[in-house]
């Protein structure tokens, strides 16, 4: 069964579950760690429970799982679309194909610590934005795009009182300012408290809608505050703030151990993926195994030169194919063919049976059956013989006449055919001749009847016999 | 009565043996002998609806069923000495009747003659061959309806 099953492996399918792995790996390695794929993995289940649902026969379950996957698949590109693009615009051809996370652009998250408690101290208000996986261009408004590698005094600037956006949000994406003057959302959360202003609710509104976290420096109080999730807290301490901020822009200080960890994460998300694909593999194609028959002449092989197929018992055999639906519909009759090595042929009559080894078939498409699977091949020596004409008469005579005698031109002729079909040939016939009409001698031409239709007039022989023939009175 | 009885007892036997006769040979009339150098010479031989006086009756290459019976008659006038020949009868080129004939010298007539049924219909021939084979001539006839 394993040898079969192997057997019938196809180069195409080796790439379809290579290219799917790698396709499913790249996914989880571009949306880990966010909602997205959390929700693609609970499709991938859902599909999977309606194959074992259709597979044990449970119609209405199959139907409204398949009916929920449908839509939970719309409702991940509707819902989950900015994540989506952020993963995909965020990123060149190059990341999105083989490129890891590791090798991107390291916020320098102490020159943002220096510069906030400097402002603090200062007593100068900022709000800066910290986005993770989530776009936000649908969530703020006015930005003005900056794209300034960071430095302290370029931070400081910005949020300098009588600098124009020093009101609005500096967006921080990896070692750059991409945006400033940027207006936030505002929280209508009743829970804040009375003595934050705008620039609080403007990073709380942000930081409970979106992954992004957001710094706030109070400007009458001069304390730091960090927004994340639903989450507002004051931050004393630059150790604490340093912290944060690397796991946000995730460049958190990583040990041997979580190096190592995350190394076996993505191997086992690897094997993951292909054993998926292959499970995915096994399941769809083979589930719908069908069945084609195909009508395939058959080619003689490696013929004696010296002889010819004299008769062949079948010339074209039905194929029973089986194999995946998807294969099945594909098959071509020229991807299939039937031959037969005559190389051990014998002249005369010669019996085969056909087997797999005489068939080829695509991979993946394997034999059911051979009808017929024995065929009867007759070699022949072609050979030229002489041999007698005789008339072939039909029909009768009035009873008083008699047909006594006829005379043939040629009375011989030489016909050319196998040996083995001549062999037990000594006659020739004409084709038929009509007596009823026939009441005084005459003269007619007719042609030859050859039989079996093989045989050949050889060339240079006429291919019609004139009869001389004599009719008589009958005696009594 | 008796003679009815006698009849009717003798009628079979003398039936069975007309028919178990392979041939029938009759000495021809001309009995001037030939040197015993000279080779068997077949004179003629033809295709009969019958054999009347020991000659062939209707000469023909094609009979009708309804007659349901054909003779091939031979004669040699060079017999050089007491042999045996052969009417080899073959329908459709499949030997259907052989018939070994005696021959005395210096010359002789003989014949043989089949019976036909529906299925004989089709293509016939007769050989006629000295005692080792060797053809005389092949006669060549057709049985129709």
């Amino acid at each position: 069964m394993n040898e079969l099953l192997l057997s019938n492996i196809r180069w195409q399918d080796v790439v379809d579950v290579t290219l799917n792995s790698y396709i499913l790996f790249r996914l989880y390695v571009l949306f880990r760690g966010t909602t997205t794929l959390r929700v693609v993995v609970v499709i991938a289940f859902l599909w999977f429970f309606q194959r074992i649902a259709a597979y044990l026969g449970l119609i209405i379950t199959s139907w409204a799982v398949q009916g929920v996957t449908a839509v939970a698949a719309i409702i991940i590109i509707v819902i989950f679309r900015n994540e989506i693009r952020s993963v995909l615009q965020a990123k060149n051809l190059k990341a999105l194909l083989w490129g890891f996370p590791h090798g991107t652009i390291k916020t320098p998250v102490e020159i943002v610590v220096e510069s906030v408690y400097e402002m603090a101290r200062k007593r100068t208000g900022a709000l800066i934005v910290f986005p993770a996986k989530e776009d936000l261009k649908e969530l703020v408004q006015n930005g003005i795009a900056w794209r300034g590698r960071i430095s302290k005094e370029m931070i400081m600037s910005i949020f300098w009182p009588d600098n124009p956006v020093h009101d609005g949000a500096a967006i921080i994406q990896g070692d750059q300012i991409t945006d400033v003057g940027v207006i936030l959302p505002l929280s209508n959360r009743k829970d804040i408290p009375f003595y934050y202003g705008t620039r609080h609710r403007a990073a709380t509104g942000l930081a409970e809608i979106t992954d992004a976290l957001v710094i706030v420096v109070s400007e009458e109080r001069g304390n730091v505050v960090v927004a994340k999730g639903s989450s507002i807290r004051v931050i004393n301490r630059k150790e604490e703030l340093t912290t944060i901020l690397q796991e946000q822009v995730g460049v958190a200080t990583k040990g041997a151990d979580q190096t190592r960890n995350e190394k076996i994460k993505t191997g086992v998300a690897a094997v993951v993926s292909v054993l998926f694909i292959v499970g995915v593999w096994f399941s769809f194609p083979r589930g719908l195994e069908s069945m084609i028959t195909l009508e395939i002449p058959i080619e003689y092989m490696n013929r004696d030169p010296k002889t010819e197929i004299l008769d062949t018992s079948v010339n074209v055999v039905n194929l029973n194919i089986g194999g995946s639906g998807t294969i099945i519909k594909t098959i071509r009759p020229d991807q299939v063919n039937v031959k037969l090595d005559l190389n051990k042929a014998l002249i005369g009559r010669n019996t085969y049976t056909i087997t797999k080894e005489n068939i080829k078939l695509p991979p993946g498409a394997f034999l059911k059956g051979v009808n017929p699977s024995v065929v009867e091949v007759t070699l022949d020596v072609p050979i030229t013989k002489e041999l007698p004409v005789q008339v072939d008469w039909t029909g009768k005579l009035p009873e008083s006449l008699i047909l006594s005698e006829v005379k043939l031109y040629p009375e011989k002729l030489l016909i050319e055919g196998g040996s083995y079909m001549l062999k037990d040939i000594s006659t020739i016939y004409t084709e038929k001749v009509l007596l009823d009409n026939i009441s005084e001698s005459g003269k007619i031409s007719v042609k030859l009847a050859l039989d079996p239709a093989l045989l050949k007039i050889a060339l240079g022989s006429k291919d019609r016999i004139s009869i001389e023939y004599v009719v008589k009175k009958r005696l009594q | 009565m008796r003679y009815k009885i006698l009849i009717s007892f003798i009628a079979p036997f003398f039936i069975i043996f007309c028919l178990s006769l392979p041939a029938y040979s009759q000495q021809n009339e001309n009995n001037s002998s030939t040197p015993d150098s000279a080779k068997l010479t077949l004179a003629h031989a033809v295709m009969c609806e019958v054999i009347q006086e020991f000659k062939p009756w209707n000469q023909a290459v094609v009979f009708s069923i309804t007659i349901g019976k054909v003779s091939c008659f031979t004669s040699f006038d060079s017999v050089p000495e007491k042999t045996y020949i052969y009417h080899n009868w073959y329908c459709r080129d499949s030997l259907s009747k052989q018939m070994k004939l005696f021959l005395q010298p210096p010359s002789w007539a003989t014949f043989s003659s089949i019976q036909f049924r529906e299925a004989d219909k089709g293509f016939w021939r007769v050989e006629v061959t000295d005692s080792e084979g060797n053809i005389f001539h092949v006669l060549r006839f057709s049985i129709t309806e």
